[in-house]
């Protein structure tokens, strides 16, 4: 079909350069061609260069609202004999009318956007081949490995959020807390490969990319297990069946709109949507790299709702600003800014943000019980 | 369970499914108190954990809650808990355990949601002592608890000790369980009480009384209280008459209730009580989760029974086949897709897998290694000791271990070379000749049951010796063992004593005769369990009399039971 191949050419030309994996060390596939996998970690993918946040992380809602303030009145609130009533002020700032808050409803205060990142260097992939007519302007990042066009805005709007960032090449709290939820079984991941003949090169694999059930089978010291069993959701909603090829060990998948569940969070009445989260990546790809012990290690890329990037914080509503100090506006507002994808044609006003997840699967046995379903294109 | 038939009794309906439900209330003869005197005393055995349980469930009904610690029973060395039952006694923190269960347990029952379903009668006054009414209660309650009908003196004594309570608490349901409480913490409930009488085959001799031998097959066979199908029989004198005993065993044997029986029997005779107390490092085997060791003797057990009774299987196929259970905590374990998401499915290794049979199960493996390595000497002692019945003596007190426990010596790499070592020492070698051939072919199973190709990246020898035969690997080893007679008359043996609670003085020559009929039958267990349900030796008493019995029950006013 000819949509088909053209749509295979696309997707090839889309990929940033990859490097080979080391092919000659990588296992041979199984005589069926079927290899399962669980994700051990799904986590937007961290970069801590030296020149992302030149003037500090991003401000809490207590710096923020100190900015508000005359010097003078600021250096009177800071004073220690007034620590109280800059308290009951800077987490009054927090609320507005009608019994609206900040982080549950972000779009309903007018606040500048949070520092974003100033650096050129961040993980991700090339979504947009340089230029996506429903999407908006943007400088993209080049990879840590020097290849350019890396369509990640998500990183350049939260990547100076201290629960994001984290220190010394460890990623923050939601890098560990999203492990944890993995652990937890609140959004386990599979994948199921069929048609693989080889690891190093296979012009036409099929990817299951879906979700389970199945808590995660872990040892003692909460790491995966490999060689465990999950069955794929019965919900073919998540249950994405993508086109993929393998070149120099790099398991590469085509375009696609993705979507997973995840009920991480507090129950759907705090949910700023009025449903649970859950994950939902337009023109979407896969790119992930055999490894000599069997497991998977790359990134999950595409455009989600802006929304999506800051659930975490938007479900924690007014404790998220209160005690936690998060400025969701001005979260909000920097997503929205530097929003890239889906361009809404009436307003001109992008909805969704490019992003990168940094992932790695282990070996699992993935049960896929359901009736084959078209593949999914873009 | 009994209150289940209380409205199957009100509606005029016989109990179809007897067999799980099978206790009834009706008028006559659970009213009646225990007319002829009790029999001669010749054993007393106490309830295991799970006989407790069951018997309660079975009484009573599954959502009646057990909670509490149960004392264990000493194991007597080389033998079974059920001959440590025949002498086990109970501490006075294990009878404060088992107090307080009883207390928890009758005042579930008399509680406003359940007291309805056990009570056939309502009192005059809900505020004052009503005998007749407590009697109606506690008299048929306490013919199930008690597996026979209490005597007239034990119905005296309850009842006015629920009398007394009522008076005291101004509530009747509060007497009812006071009364049910101390009923359950009465040696006639916590022990199965033998009774003999006189053998009229054998002038001078006793024999278990019908009451005991409903006690007996019941245990025995289904690891629970007798029904009262069971307890009529008895009552009717049916199971001291051959023909009738063996109907009624058959019967029992071809019950899916079997099951009960045969997990509880080879429970015990695998010493399955060590999986509490096993302990494997972390750090050396970090997969070995709560999950993979709660699983492991159950996966055993499933083996067991699907072999045993589900396939009416040949015992000595046991240690070949290649059909067991699996869930998705034990699938990493094995390396296997497991299909289900929740519970055991069935799992067949392929054809030539070191995997099958009783051996290569995970939990035979683990159980029978050290915490952080394995040990072909714990295992081939554990295949002497359990499944041929050969003690093997227990190690001098001053052994150097050094060579075996240097399980990282790149001079050694495996587990065969360093017992090489240690066994230069000619003391040492000499009972590890009797243990390492039949351990060293499963070295490929890791301390946790694991599959392993090398240790410290050496290959792995799995030669072994048994009975003068040579063979390879787990394989080899389940094909010896079915070959064995020491396997068969093993067995055989320990049902005897798991029956009887006794070693026979002429035991070997006992288990050779079961032995053999155990073969004639296709080496069944049900024929199995059946022959010492059945055989008039497992009803004679040996020994010598216990004294005679006295209920220590009064009813004089201000005396105790």
């Amino acid at each position: 079909m000819l949509s088909h191949k053209i749509a295979a050419l696309c997707a090839a030309a889309l990929f940033v350069p990859i490097v080979p994996a080391q092919t000659a060390t990588l296992p041979a596939p199984p005589a069926n061609g079927e290899m399962g996998f669980v994700f051990a970690h799904f986590a937007p993918a961290i970069h801590q260069g030296d020149q992302d946040c030149p003037d500090g992380p991003v401000a809490t809602l207590r710096d923020n609202y100190l900015q508000t303030q005359a010097p003078a009145e600021r250096l009177r609130l800071l004073e220690k004999p007034n620590e109280a009533e800059l308290t009951r002020r800077w987490t009054g700032y927090a609320f507005g009318p009608q019994g609206t808050n900040i982080c549950t409803h972000p779009d309903k205060f007018d606040r500048p956007p949070q520092r974003i990142v100033q650096g050129k260097v961040a993980q991700g992939l090339d979504l947009d081949g340089g230029a996506d007519a429903e999407g908006c302007d943007h400088d993209p990042f080049t990879s840590p490995t020097g290849q350019a066009g890396v369509d990640n805005q998500m990183w350049r709007a939260m990547g100076c959020v201290r629960t994001w960032r984290g220190v010394d090449g460890t990623g923050g709290d939601i890098v560990r807390g999203l492990t944890q939820f993995l652990i937890s079984g609140e959004h386990t991941q599979v994948l199921l490969l069929t048609g693989v003949d080889s690891l190093s090169d296979d012009p036409d694999v099929t990817v299951i990319y879906a979700n389970s059930e199945d808590r995660a089978v872990v040892d003692a010291k909460q790491n995966f297990m490999p060689d465990a069993s999950y069955t794929v959701v019965a919900n073919a909603q998540h249950r994405n069946v993508l086109k993929g090829r393998i070149v120099g060990g790099v398991l590469m998948t085509d375009p696609a709109h993705i979507r997973l569940r995840q009920s991480w969070g507090q129950g759907s009445e705090r949910d700023i949507r009025g449903k649970r989260t859950e994950y939902d990546m337009t023109k979407a790809r896969l790119r992930l790299t055999f490894q000599p012990d069997g497991s998977l290690k790359g990134l999950v890329g595409g455009y989600q709702p802006i929304w999506n990037i800051m659930a975490s914080a938007s479900i924690g509503g007014e404790g998220a600003a209160t005690t936690a100090g998060y400025d969701c506006a001005a979260m909000y507002a920097a997503l929205k800014k530097l929003a890239d994808g889906d361009r809404d044609p009436a307003t001109g006003q992008c909805r969704r943000i490019s992003s990168a997840m940094e992932v790695l699967a282990v070996p699992a046995f993935v049960n896929d019980t359901l009736p084959a379903t078209r593949v999914a294109q873009q | 369970m009994i209150r289940a038939l209380y409205f199957l009794a009100a509606l005029g309906l016989t109990a179809c499914s007897a067999e799980k439900a099978p206790q009834s209330v009706s008028a006559e003869p659970s009213f009646a108190p225990l007319k002829a005197p009790l029999g001669q005393i010749v054993a007393m055995r106490r309830l295991t954990e799970a006989q407790y349980r069951n018997s309660i469930a079975d009484i009573f009904g599954p959502d009646i809650r057990v909670a509490g610690r149960f004392e264990p029973i000493v194991r007597p060395v080389h033998e079974l808990i059920a001959t440590g039952a025949a002498s086990s006694t109970i501490s006075p923190a294990g009878l404060e355990q088992f107090d307080a269960m009883a207390r928890a347990i009758a005042a579930q029952l008399f509680d406003a949601d359940h007291r309805a379903q056990f009570m056939a009668c309502a009192p005059r006054d809900v505020a004052a002592p009503d005998p007749d009414c407590a009697a109606r209660v506690l008299v048929p309650v306490g013919r199930y608890l008690f597996r026979r009908p209490m005597t007239q003196e034990e119905v005296a004594a309850y009842v006015m000790m629920a009398g007394k309570a009522t008076a005291s608490s101004g509530d009747f349901h509060k007497g009812l369980e006071l009364a049910l409480a101390a009923m359950l913490v009465s040696p006639h409930f916590l022990y199965v009480v033998e009774s003999a009488e006189a053998d009229p085959e054998s002038p001078g001799d006793l024999r278990l009384d019908n009451l005991a031998r409903a006690s007996r097959l019941s245990f025995l066979l289904w690891n629970t209280t007798p029904n009262e199908t069971l307890l009529k029989a008895a009552e009717q004198g049916q199971l001291t008459d051959p023909s009738q005993l063996a109907a009624i065993a058959g019967r029992m044997v071809r019950s899916p209730r079997l099951e009960d029986g045969v997990r509880a029997f080879f429970a015990d005779m695998l010493l399955f009580e060590k999986f509490d107390e096993m302990a494997k490092d972390q750090i050396v085997y970090p997969r070995f989760n709560p999950d993979v060791a709660s699983a492991l003797s159950e996966q055993m057990l499933r083996m067991i029974v699907d072999q045993l009774v589900t396939q009416k299987g040949d015992y000595r196929d046991l240690f070949t086949t290649r059909r067991t259970f699996i869930n998705r905590a034990l699938g990493p374990l094995y390396q296997a897709k497991v299909t289900s998401t929740q519970g055991w499915v069935p799992y067949e290794f392929a054809p030539g897998d070191d995997r099958a049979g009783l051996l290569g199960q995970a939990g035979f493996l683990a159980l029978y290694a050290h915490s952080g390595r394995s040990s072909p000497t714990l295992r081939g002692r554990a295949i002497r000791e359990l499944l041929l019945c050969q003690p093997v003596p227990n190690p001098p007190g001053n052994v150097n271990f050094t060579a075996v426990q240097d399980v990282t010596s790149t001079a050694m790499p495996t587990a065969k070379m360093r017992l090489n070592a240690h066994n230069s020492d000619p003391v040492c070698a000499a009972c590890h000749k009797i243990t390492d051939p039949l351990g060293l072919p499963l070295e490929k199973f890791d301390g946790i049951g694991a599959f392993r190709r090398q240790e410290n990246g050496a290959p792995i020898d799995t030669a072994g010796l048994f009975e003068g035969v040579s063979f390879q690997g787990n394989i080899g080893l389940g094909k010896a063992l079915a070959a064995s007679k020491s396997t068969t008359e093993c067995v055989a043996g320990r049902a005897f004593q798991y029956a009887t609670g006794r070693v026979p003085a002429d035991d070997g020559a006992l288990a050779g005769g079961i032995e053999q009929d155990f073969a004639k039958d296709g080496y069944r267990i049900a024929s199995l369990f059946l022959r010492v349900a059945t055989m008039p030796q497992a009803y004679r008493i040996a020994a010598p009399p216990l004294a005679a019995p006295e209920i220590a029950m009064t009813t004089s006013k201000g005396v105790h039971p």
